[in-house]
């Protein structure tokens, strides 16, 4: 996984919950990189796991809600360092759906070693789009909050339910309907 | 009743003009044969409005005005396009024939190598045209 | 500040510098690898560039390269030899170089390149620098930038002012040919035309000696009167049959599609044919695509040939056709004279009749075989002297 992910994740948490936690959190995993994170870097997704973990047990707020209020943050990360990526869409239900043929498309040419869940579109019209969210991570609400920042982004809202194929959550369906 | 020709033969061939003449008296017929050697001499024959043949006998073979030249100068004549003109040639040239009942020929006749042919041949054809109505100017 | 503080802020640090060595180690092995890399893709363009060059320089036909507004920006040598121009120290535009009444055409074809990015096959006169034209045939395309903008245009120019040259000679051929194949056949027409005349003029002379003088010659004399005037059909026989042959060559022929079987019946059904001799066909006769005259003269020669030549007491005449492949092959057997081996390939020679007799000029057979001929087809023979004699002929189907 990507160093950047890991910085701006420990980044967000010192803001919220203070660098105590973030020395907690560190302390309390086993990590291979014993913490030493850089934004360049790449570093094994147990280590997020784990960080993710120990934040939920010691703040008793779900994974999932952490990963959105994460990917929330994160967006803005995309908002800042790639405004030309986002500059080519003018509607949040095209530039979602073309996740998969384009954004990580252009995101491999940059990170070739970056591993990416996959985003099928089954449905799409001009304001409700169907996908099905496939990855081992079960990383679907970070996939949600992102969406949400997608819509706010076009200063646009839109209803997103999360339906589960699998239970484990690698296979999750997106029902998005615009406002 | 069987009509008095007056027969015009345009033909350069001395001995063609014997055979036509002496046809016609072995055949006792009292027909009138006017002869021309050639299409210019026929011309200035043909321009006596009142004294025109009932029908042309035509050799298509001939020097300066030939045949086919002469015919077409005939059917662009408003008077005399009505005298029928009868082919009596050696040539049987498709191509001849074509152009010829294509300008407008009441005939084609080709002739024959002997003279007792020749002479049933001018018999069958001049009793027809004999037997025929025709215009008189 | 507490001591867990202190140590939790000193752990943050620590961890801080090693992120920050960590990060300047990968940065510095990413900048090796970018050198690395690009060295590298340096040598693929320096050896590509030597690729393109080498075709560049190599290939037979004339390459150019000009801008969007004509301008010649790039000759190699072929191009450089067949213009003349020497694009180093003399700009060229295209424009030039067309042929004047090629204009139009060069127009519509740069409008092409412009809309399609490409044209093909494009044939046209162009002046050379010493204003010599030269026939090109030329492929182009337009070169793009990496953003899809045109940025030139590239052709492939070859040469085909030697080709161009032999088509229009060879047209120039055709029509002579044509033409004087047109005028012989006006001339055969004309001679025998001229040719009959006195036969029948001679003929008619005669008639009138005998008949003014029907009671003074002895019977000698009229003897000899009349094999004057078979001599003279003979001889006007001879005449006809050359002008058919003469006619048989030329290519006026039309090409339509003729039922033979329905050919055949009429032709044997106005033919004279003697009581003593049949004439049947064993299977229906095709349709084939050819000259209807022809054809007719084709079976009229052969079946009256036979007809002619048989000896028998009882005559038979059998026609019979068969599939093989692109051709058809007709046969034509007869129970007659028949023909010696030593004569089978002279017989389809002009004038070489076997039998000299009143109705025989030997041109028949010559004629037959030219008519087989021009149907892409063969003719050949089996005999037995006093046996009968077939004949054998493929016409093209």
């Amino acid at each position: 996984m990507k160093g950047i992910v890991f910085t701006e994740f420990l980044e967000l948490v010192e803001d919220k919950f203070g660098l105590e936690m973030v020395d907690n959190i560190i302390s309390s995993s086993n990590l291979e990189s014993n913490g030493i994170y850089t934004a360049v870097g790449t570093y094994s997704f147990s280590e997020m796991l784990q960080l993710l973990e120990h934040l939920s047990k010691n703040t008793g707020i779900s994974i999932d809600n952490l990963l959105l209020v994460y990917a929330e943050h994160f967006f803005s990360v995309i908002e800042n360092s790639y405004p030309g990526l986002l500059a080519t869409y003018k509607d949040p239900i095209e530039m979602i759906s073309s996740i998969e043929n384009h954004i990580h498309v252009e995101v491999r040419k940059i990170y070739p070693d970056a591993e990416l869940p996959t985003f099928e579109v089954i449905e799409k019209t001009d304001n409700n789009l169907i996908m099905v969210y496939k990855s081992s991570r079960a990383m679907h609400h970070f996939g949600l909050g992102l969406m949400n920042k997608t819509f706010e982004h076009f200063n646009s809202t839109a209803t997103i339910e999360l339906e589960k194929i699998k239970e484990d959550g690698t296979e999750v369906r997106f029902v998005i309907n615009k406002n | 009743m069987v009509t008095k020709l007056k027969i015009l033969l345009i033909e350069d061939d001395m001995i063609e003009i014997m055979k036509l003449n002496r046809t016609i008296s072995k055949l006792e017929l009292n027909h009138e044969i006017i002869e021309a050697n050639n299409g210019e001499e026929a011309l200035q024959i043909l321009e006596k409005k009142d004294s025109l043949p009932d029908i042309i006998l035509l050799d298509l073979n001939m020097p300066k005005i030939n045949g086919i030249e002469f015919l077409n100068i005939l059917k662009n004549n408003d008077v005399l396009k009505y005298i029928p003109t009868v082919i009596l040639t050696t040539s049987n040239n498709q191509k001849d024939l074509l152009e010829c009942y294509k300008i407008g020929v009441a005939g084609y006749v080709i002739k024959p190598l002997k003279y007792e042919d020749y002479v049933s041949k001018i018999d069958k054809l001049l009793a027809y045209w004999s037997i025929n109505e025709l215009i008189k100017v | 500040m507490s001591q867990d503080q202190v140590e939790i802020l000193q752990r943050a640090l620590k961890r801080e510098k090693a992120a920050r060595k960590a990060a300047e180690k990968i940065l510095e092995e990413k900048s090796r690898e970018l050198y690395f890399t690009s060295q590298k893709l340096e040598q693929l363009l320096d050896e590509k560039s030597s690729q393109l060059q080498g075709v560049f320089e190599n290939i037979i036909d004339a390459y150019v390269v000009m801008d969007l507004q004509g301008n010649i920006i790039k000759f190699n040598e072929a191009a450089t030899k067949l213009f003349g121009f020497d694009i180093e120290r003399e700009s060229v535009n295209v424009i030039n170089l067309i042929y004047k009444e090629d204009y139009e055409y060069a127009i519509t074809s740069f409008m092409q390149l412009q809309s399609n990015g490409y044209f093909k096959d494009y044939e046209a006169r162009v002046y050379t620098k010493s204003k010599e034209v030269k026939w090109v045939h030329i492929n182009a395309s337009v070169i793009f930038d990496k953003d899809k903008n045109p940025v030139a245009a590239q052709g492939i120019v070859r040469d085909i002012t030697e080709f161009k040259n032999l088509e229009i000679q060879k047209e120039k051929l055709l029509s002579k040919l044509e033409k004087s194949n047109d005028e012989l056949q006006e001339y055969a027409h004309i001679v025998s035309h001229d040719l009959k005349s006195p036969l029948r003029s001679i003929h008619a002379l005669v008639s009138w000696l005998k008949e003014d003088n029907i009671n003074s010659l002895d019977k000698a004399s009229l003897k000899n009167i009349e094999l004057i005037e078979l001599t003279l059909e003979k001889m006007e026989q001879l005449i006809t049959d050359v002008l058919n042959y003469s006619s048989v060559g030329s290519d006026t022929s039309l090409r339509e599609e003729i039922d033979l079987n329905g050919l055949v019946s009429q032709l044997v059904s106005i033919l004279y044919v003697p009581e003593n001799i049949e004439i049947k066909s064993l299977n229906i006769l095709p349709n084939i695509t050819g000259d209807k005259t022809k054809l007719q003269q084709l079976f009229q020669n052969l079946i009256s040939n036979a007809i002619k030549f048989i000896d028998k007491e009882k005559g038979t005449i059998i026609i019979d056709v068969e599939d093989v492949n692109s051709h058809y092959k007709f046969s034509i057997k007869d129970n007659g004279i028949g023909i010696e081996k030593q004569f089978h390939e002279k017989i389809f020679k002009i004038f070489h009749s076997l039998k000299k007799s009143k109705d025989s000029t030997g041109i028949g057979l010559s004629i037959v075989k030219k008519i087989v001929n021009l149907h892409e087809g063969e003719i050949w023979l089996d005999s037995e002297p006093n046996v009968g004699t077939t004949f054998y002929f493929t016409l093209k189907k």
